[in-house]
């Protein structure tokens, strides 16, 4: 069980996003959806890339996966939101099982190469089945409930879905399973000595961050109605490392944070100039440089120094 | 006496304050300003602002200011998506302009959906828009691929061509291209034949693998929707095998415009005929002369694009709907601009009430040498306007 100040904390920090309508502002409630959702996939990721210490550069693909699955399931067959949204998540985690099983086989710039690979696949699945997916003119006028029609039941709903996602991670995370993936991001081969099967756990944490990329990429294109192939490709597999890696990839909060800033960064940036690469590019400077722990890093060590001052 | 004039002097006031207390009308618009795409999309950027200008200067809309709201699509339907829903909801804009790729126009004419808020599809001209995605608040005044493959198939015809090639961009546009002069081929060239369909990648460099399978196809005519970089790729490495000499090539992908002609200079290869919106040396109407000036003007070179004309006939058409409809409602608007026509610098257009498709036509005609030029030019240029 997490300390009991954080689950007030986090509580607290739900009941307040909860009450947000109230607020009246219909671009608040717009943004704080797409940044619930972006949230979901950057701490989907973390449980490859920092518990494990894997870097996938595929991460999109498992995203588009369950966005085009929930899309088509609840468009082209008409299924019901209750059973098209488990189905496309269970379809996204069986392809990350089923790709993560010849993955998991390699390390290193290997293993990051080859999740690249496989994504540039279902990219290219999702460009040329235009039948199923519509190819690159998308796929769009994604049917939803009636009950989630208006803006803001869909924002309670995707903050429940993902205020309930991010507390299944964190027990993940935070399980026996979660403390030997970072036994095996710490040191691989004395975990393998001490009995774990490290190849195993590796292949279980890539199954369990596409299961959760499914959820997020299921419920931003029922947000945007449409899913398409850009979001397969590699360079939204790119931005979600780099929300990751600014948030912070040693801690369960570090890509929450990460993820908000990034995406709330990004639209402020482009309501005034057009130039948001070079600001990216400039982030990205600065993470490598002076943050290699992201924000949270940042935060730790700035609360290290007022503790270092306070002391005589 | 005095009175009086102070009366009159504050009611002039008042009536000072009233008319700039109104608020402006704002439109949105979405174009691609960085990236591969800001070739086309910062011209048409251009014109939008040229347009908006124009109708500021001659005192608004409905005696109102109109505020025009800009930003950059990045060639990305989900960007496209979110930045549309932004302007919708906070910055409040009336009606939405605009986009280019095929996707970023039918992601957006799903938020128009969604939000009841009216898009017109200035650039992109997939033809699912204005059928089976069809709504009460999308519009198009780009062509469409259906107009264009028509009147591609009317040349093969005119032109007596028997043996085709077809060459296709494997992406939405090559293939909905592909599909709207198939369909119109047995109407214009019954005995033409397609004796072979070759579908390179979209951003491909490299067409030597394509080259030799046509030049031995023994076909007497090309009919292509390379466009842009993929046909000037294409000439550079056919033509100095004398791939020009021998067929007629009939394309779509406007690459009889100025940008094209004036990039390739005199690489550009004899027996091509082609498309272009609008050309600054051709006019089919009165208008056209003073809307090139100021763009020439604006954009300080004489040599103009023909992509500024597609951002101004956007804002024009916003213009003269919300005009007509004595309001900024998107229902009002929307019945105002079905079956509306308006003067443009390229003729009289209207925008058909059922298929919210406006009859834009294009210039068609052969790329031939000027003696006193280093480019080619479209001569005749016979503007071809759908039926």
């Amino acid at each position: 069980m997490p300390e009991r100040r954080y689950l007030i904390a986090s509580a607290v920090v739900v009941l307040l996003l909860a009450l947000l309508p109230l607020g009246g502002s219909r671009y608040a409630i717009d943004v704080a959806t797409e940044v619930l959702i972006y949230v979901l996939f950057a701490l989907s990721l973390n449980v490859l890339l920092g518990f494990t210490g894997n870097v996938s550069f595929g991460h999109a693909a498992y995203f588009a996966i369950g966005g085009y699955a929930c899309a088509i399931l609840l468009t082209t067959y008409g299924w019901p939101l209750l059973f098209a949204l488990p189905a496309a998540v269970v379809l996204a985690g069986t392809v990350a099982a089923v790709v993560g099983y010849f993955c998991v086989r390699l390390t290193q710039i290997y293993f990051a190469m080859l999740t690249l690979a496989f994504a540039m696949l279902v990219w290219g699945v999702a460009f040329k089945w235009k039948e199923v997916t519509g190819g690159d003119d998308g796929f769009t006028g994604i049917k939803l409930p009636a009950m989630l029609g208006h803006y803001t039941s869909y924002f309670w709903f995707t903050l429940a879905v993902v205020a309930a996602a991010i507390a299944a991670l964190w027990v993940i995370c935070h399980s026996a399973f979660g403390l030997t993936l970072i036994a095996v991001r710490e040191n691989s081969v004395r975990t393998g000595f001490i009995g774990v099967d490290t190849r195993r756990m590796r292949w279980a944490a890539f199954t369990v961050a596409g299961t959760f990329a499914g959820l997020a990429g299921a419920l931003f294109g029922m947000y945007h109605r449409g899913m398409y192939i850009e979001n397969a490709y590699w360079t939204e597999s790119a931005q979600v490392l780099i929300m990751v890696l600014l948030g912070g990839i040693h801690s369960f909060v570090g890509p929450i944070i990460g993820a908000a800033v990034l995406y709330l960064l990004q639209i402020f940036t482009n309501q005034y100039t057009t130039y948001w690469p070079t600001v990216l590019g400039l982030i990205l400077l600065v993470i490598v440089l002076v943050l290699p722990d992201g924000l949270i890093g940042l935060m730790a060590r700035l609360r290290a120094y007022r503790q270092a001052w306070r002391r005589p | 006496m005095k009175y009086s004039v102070m009366l009159a002097a504050l009611g002039v006031l008042g009536a000072g304050t009233a008319l700039a207390q109104q608020p402006p009308i704002k439109i949105g618009v979405l174009y691609p300003l960085t990236g591969g795409g800001a070739v086309y999309g910062v011209p048409a950027m251009t014109g939008h602002q040229l347009a908006v200008e124009e109708l500021n200067a001659k005192g608004g809309m409905m005696g109102r200011k109109i505020e025009s709201v800009e930003r950059d699509d990045k060639l990305n339907p989900a960007t496209a998506s979110s930045t549309m829903k932004e302007l919708i909801t906070k910055d409040k804009v009336d009606i939405v302009l605009g986009g280019l790729a095929s996707s970023v126009g039918l992601a957006m004419s799903e938020v128009s959906k969604q939000e009841k808020v009216v898009y017109i599809s200035t650039i992109p001209k997939s033809i699912q828009i204005t059928t089976d995605k069809l709504h009460k608040y999308v519009f198009r005044t780009a062509a469409n691929t259906d107009q264009e493959g028509d009147t591609m198939a009317m040349l093969v015809g005119k032109n007596k061509l028997t043996k085709l090639c077809h060459l296709e961009l494997d992406y939405a546009y090559g293939n909905d291209l592909e599909a709207g002069i198939l369909k119109a081929l047995p109407k214009y060239a019954p005995d033409a034949k397609v004796v072979l369909t070759l579908k390179p990648k979209l951003g491909a460099t490299d067409f030597n693998p394509f080259i030799p399978q046509v030049m031995s196809a023994g076909c007497d005519g090309v009919i292509s929707g390379l466009w842009g970089p993929h046909f000037v790729s294409w000439v550079k490495q056919a033509a100095p095998l004398g791939f020009f000499s021998k067929i007629k090539w009939i394309s779509g992908g406007e690459i009889g415009s100025h940008e094209i002609a004036g990039e390739l200079k005199g690489d550009y290869p004899d027996n091509v005929i082609s498309n272009t919106y609008e050309l600054w040396y051709t006019s089919n109407d009165p208008s056209h002369k003073e809307f090139q000036a100021r763009l020439a003007k604006k954009l300080n070179t004489q040599e103009t694009p023909q992509w500024a004309v597609l951002g101004y006939i956007g804002v024009m058409y916003a213009a003269a709907a919300i005009e007509k409809a004595q309001s900024t409602d998107p229902d009002k608007v929307s019945a105002a601009l079905e079956g509306l026509s308006i003067g443009t610098p390229v003729g009289k257009l209207t925008i058909d009430a059922k298929s919210h498709q406006a009859n834009i036509g294009q210039f068609w005609g052969p790329m031939v040498k000027k003696p006193d030029r280093a480019y080619r030019m479209m001569e005749p240029a016979e503007y071809i306007q759908p039926k």
